[in-house]
């Protein structure tokens, strides 16, 4: 019994991991296949982890729900749902370039943030929504937990599978064509804004299901957990750290970032009082700086996308006179 | 002979992929030379060259006796190359003469009697100089852009199909200026897709097929060639 | 009618004044550098701190602080710009705009390790509006509708009658012309920086004289500052005014109508709107 409760810490890390597994592989469907810069995952990730909690949690007076569902049907419904809020969203912003994305799904995350705050009679404002169903949540907690952890494991590795099919697919050499070359893929008779509106309603669904995933692990959802630091900017540089196109790649990005990022928390912890709070906003210069050293020095991540049609650019090619 | 301008043997293109495979061109003093060739030959690419605008991979661009063969854009401009791109080639959204000042930015002192030249040269645009660029005809925007890049007094002109979509009337009108730019002492090569009227008009042409020389020659002896007219004139 | 007026449309032309400021940074950086700069809200929020630190610690008229404050935060933009941006410019232009959250995270932090998360003011206590036969204006608000007509007539003096102005329009307008009309880019690109950067110090000085100075005050009027833009139309400056003034009224006519708790998100529905309907804005701008 020991040994298993010295595993508590690692477990509790390895079940975020995976739930940030999530989000970053649905934004790499969008910005490692499609090139899109969405800056507001943390609203995709809400929308999924509140349909999830209103779907499934019990009745509480002057609040919708109640309906009880089966862990399942939250799930589902918290991906479709996310997958909705994105339709009209691409509609919208992929006739253009990516800036105007960028700035209008930071719109959207705070505008389901300020949602998710007043309106009492949906999302139960402050205090959130409480006593999500668990699954496993009966077992004694360590293996509670674990049983958690394999649960999410296991959908996680059916979503990787999934996504790294359908990458290997003629859609996802298409979606790479689009990517590195929009007027040769339009020339090629590519419906170019479908396509990538097809990538940013699937990763969107992604980020509902690690939302609903999310939810269910805490049994609760408030407004704190849709904290665009860690569940839109954290993600980012978990995806582009890790390699941009590639999913094992991203998924490495999750795990060291993830450690990084709680390790640094268990330091500042350890400071005194009246230090620990300003080191805990120097935590965000570090995911600033993280960004852009990464952007600098590592543009295609540590395990950049494996292309083998085409030379690897970052070799000096040799016909080239300097 | 004087020639300005030599490109010999060029060899490039965009990225990784070659364009140009063999092409040698030279332009003389007070010279008004054309490139004709089939779509994708690699005319405009050509000209780009010389703009350091894509990859040199082999040969030479010479300028005056400099070799400039990659030289960035304002360096060429600065030793006496103006070029006028076939497509937004002006500052549609400032007036015609702002989009001549741009023109003479390197300019340093008075260049007014630049202006005096240019609307002597275009005196359609002398009436339109508080006119937005973009709100002009199709042949006026093109005179913007030649004037545009007169402003620097070039030695060399350097002209990307200057007649691509205007009627015949400002076509002539076109090729008429630049015979006049021609004696004021400049040396123009110019892109043109309608090869006959060009070669017509031209002192010597060369055709391009498929990044390669193909005939040159004075342009009224590539006009009378069968075996060139046959191939690129269709007949 | 006097009161509707005191209550909401003298509040809105402030608000809007504010968003205006820094709509026109935004618009500029648009059209010349082609990217959205996301960190312009908290780069506005330094600007502010800025100003408070010199007028706190060195005593000056919080007017005078705003005029240092202007130079220092012109140069941190510049200073931004070489160190995160300038290796980005032959890449993609989204990468910047990645690069430019990544400066609005790093300025964030910056401000609240220095100076703390909490609300602060640059005068203590309230000032009384002067009254204008029944029309109540502060003087804070008239010294910022007179600071805007300034700035908007300087920089439309500078943009259109200066060498290095029209040398700005140019490569808004058409950036390979400029390069072979042999106007320096790298130049331009500084001298935009440098205005944006004052802008940023101008909006965010009155955001927090209007308002209250706090570390996410930049941070939120980014969306309003982006939605004035656009509702102008990128690269008009004259645009970004009316634009940002137009998304302030808005926002304050909006309590009329929906929750206080959603004025936040009117600008981002008018937004939204401006993209579906008329993407080049009021006034013809581009599309980046």
């Amino acid at each position: 019994m020991g040994f298993l409760e010295a595993l508590n810490y690692p477990i509790y890390v390895a079940i975020f991991i995976c739930v940030y597994s999530f989000l970053a592989i649905g934004l790499n469907v969008q910005w490692g296949y499609a090139g899109l810069f969405n800056a507001g995952v943390a609203g995709f990730f809400a929308v999924g982890a509140y349909t999830s909690a209103i779907l499934t949690s019990p009745d509480v007076p002057g609040r919708l729900g109640g309906f009880g569902l089966p862990f399942i049907a939250g799930v589902a419904g918290a991906m479709l749902l996310s997958a909705l809020v994105a339709l009209p969203i691409g509609k919208i912003c992929l006739r253009f370039r990516g800036d105007y994305l960028a700035i209008v799904t930071i719109g959207v995350a705070e505008a389901i943030r300020i949602f998710a705050r007043s309106e009492e009679w949906i999302t139960g404002s402050s205090r959130g929504i409480q006593n999500l169903p668990r699954p496993f949540g009966d077992l004694p907690y360590v293996y509670s937990q674990l049983a958690y952890l394999a649960l999410v494991a296991a959908i996680l590795l059916v979503v990787y599978l999934l996504v790294e099919r359908q990458s290997a697919s003629p859609w996802g050499r298409m979606m790479r064509a689009i990517r590195d070359n929009e007027v040769a893929a339009m020339a090629m008779g590519k419906d170019v804004p479908f396509r990538r509106l097809q990538a940013f309603v699937f990763g969107a669904a992604l980020m509902g299901l690690g939302g609903a995933l999310y939810a269910h692990l805490g049994r609760s959802i408030t407004p704190e957990a849709i904290d665009p630091m860690i569940a839109s900017f954290l993600i980012w540089i978990m995806v582009i750290l890790g390699g941009s196109g590639n999913n094992r790649g991203v998924l490495a990005g999750v795990t060291i970032v993830w450690i990084i990022w709680t390790a640094s928390e268990f330091v500042t912890d350890q400071l005194p009082m009246e230090y620990a709070l300003q080191a805990k906003y120097g935590r965000i210069f570090l995911i600033g700086l993280m960004l852009q050293l990464v952007l600098r020095f590592r543009p295609n991540g540590i395990f950049p996308e494996f292309r083998p049609t085409q030379k690897d650019s970052r070799k000096p090619d040799k016909s080239d006179k300097a | 002979m004087n020639a300005p301008l030599q490109m010999a043997n060029l060899r490039g293109g965009y990225g990784d992929a070659d364009v140009l495979f063999d092409v040698s061109i030279d332009l003389g003093d007070r010279e008004i030379v054309v490139i004709v060739g089939p779509n994708g030959a690699g005319k405009s690419t050509a000209m780009k060259a010389i703009f350091g605008l894509l990859k040199v991979r082999d040969g030479s661009i010479v300028f005056d006796g400099q070799d400039i063969t990659g030289w960035s854009p304002d360096r060429v401009v600065q030793a006496g190359i103006s070029y006028v791109p076939q497509v937004s080639n002006i500052f549609s959204e400032m007036t015609v003469h702002e989009n001549l000042e741009m023109g003479a930015f390197l300019r340093k002192g008075n260049f007014s009697s630049a202006y005096e030249r240019v609307y002597q040269l275009f005196p359609d645009l002398k009436n339109k100089r508080k006119a937005i660029a973009g709100s002009l005809s199709g042949g006026q925007r093109q005179m913007v852009a030649m004037g545009r890049a007169l402003m620097l007094q070039p030695r060399v002109l350097l002209l990307d199909e200057p007649t691509a979509g205007l009627s015949p009337k400002y076509m002539e009108q076109i090729f008429q200026i630049s015979r006049d730019v021609r004696d004021t002492g400049v040396s123009i090569l110019l892109v043109e897709q309608h090869a006959k009227q060009a070669l017509a008009f031209a002192d010597r042409g060369y055709v391009l097929a498929a990044g390669r020389n193909r005939f040159e020659g004075k342009g009224s002896e590539l006009l009378a060639d069968r075996a060139m007219a046959e191939m690129f004139l269709g007949g | 009618m006097l009161d509707f007026i005191n209550f909401y449309v003298v509040p809105g032309i402030v608000t809007g004044s504010i968003y205006a400021f820094a709509a026109i940074g935004i618009t500029l950086v648009f059209s010349i550098m082609r990217h959205a700069h996301l960190a312009h809200g908290d780069m506005a929020t330094m600007g502010a701190y800025i100003a408070l630190a010199a007028s706190t610690m060195l005593g000056l008229p919080v007017y005078f602080a705003l005029l240092l404050a202007i130079p220092l935060t012109a140069a941190l933009a510049v200073g931004t710009d070489k160190l995160f941006y300038e290796h980005l410019r032959k890449k993609p232009k989204i990468l910047t705009t990645m690069s430019t959250l990544g400066t609005a995270l790093m300025l964030r932090s910056i401000v609240q390790v220095v100076w703390g998360v909490g609300t602060t003011s640059y005068a203590k206590g309230i000032t009384r509006p002067n009254d204008w036969f029944g029309l109540k204006i502060k003087t804070n608000e008239l010294i910022t509708l007179l600071a805007l007509a300034v700035v908007v007539l300087g920089l439309a003096a500078f943009l259109n009658r200066t060498r290095w102005g029209k040398a700005m329009r140019a490569m808004s307008d058409n950036r390979d012309l400029a390069l072979l009309c042999g106007i320096d880019n790298a130049r331009v690109i500084t001298l935009t920086w440098l205005i944006v950067g004052g802008l940023c110090a101008i909006s965010g000085f009155f955001l927090g004289i209007n308002t209250e100075i706090k570390s996410m005050m930049g941070w939120n009027i980014i969306l309003p500052a982006f939605a004035g833009a656009i509702l102008g139309g990128i690269g008009r400056i004259e645009g970004a005014l009316v634009g940002g003034l137009m998304i302030g009224l808005v926002e304050e006519l909006s309590v009329l109508f929906i929750p206080t708790e959603y004025k936040a998100v009117s600008a981002f529905a008018i937004l939204l709107l401006v993209l579906l309907v008329r993407p080049r804005g009021l006034f013809n701008g581009k599309i980046i």
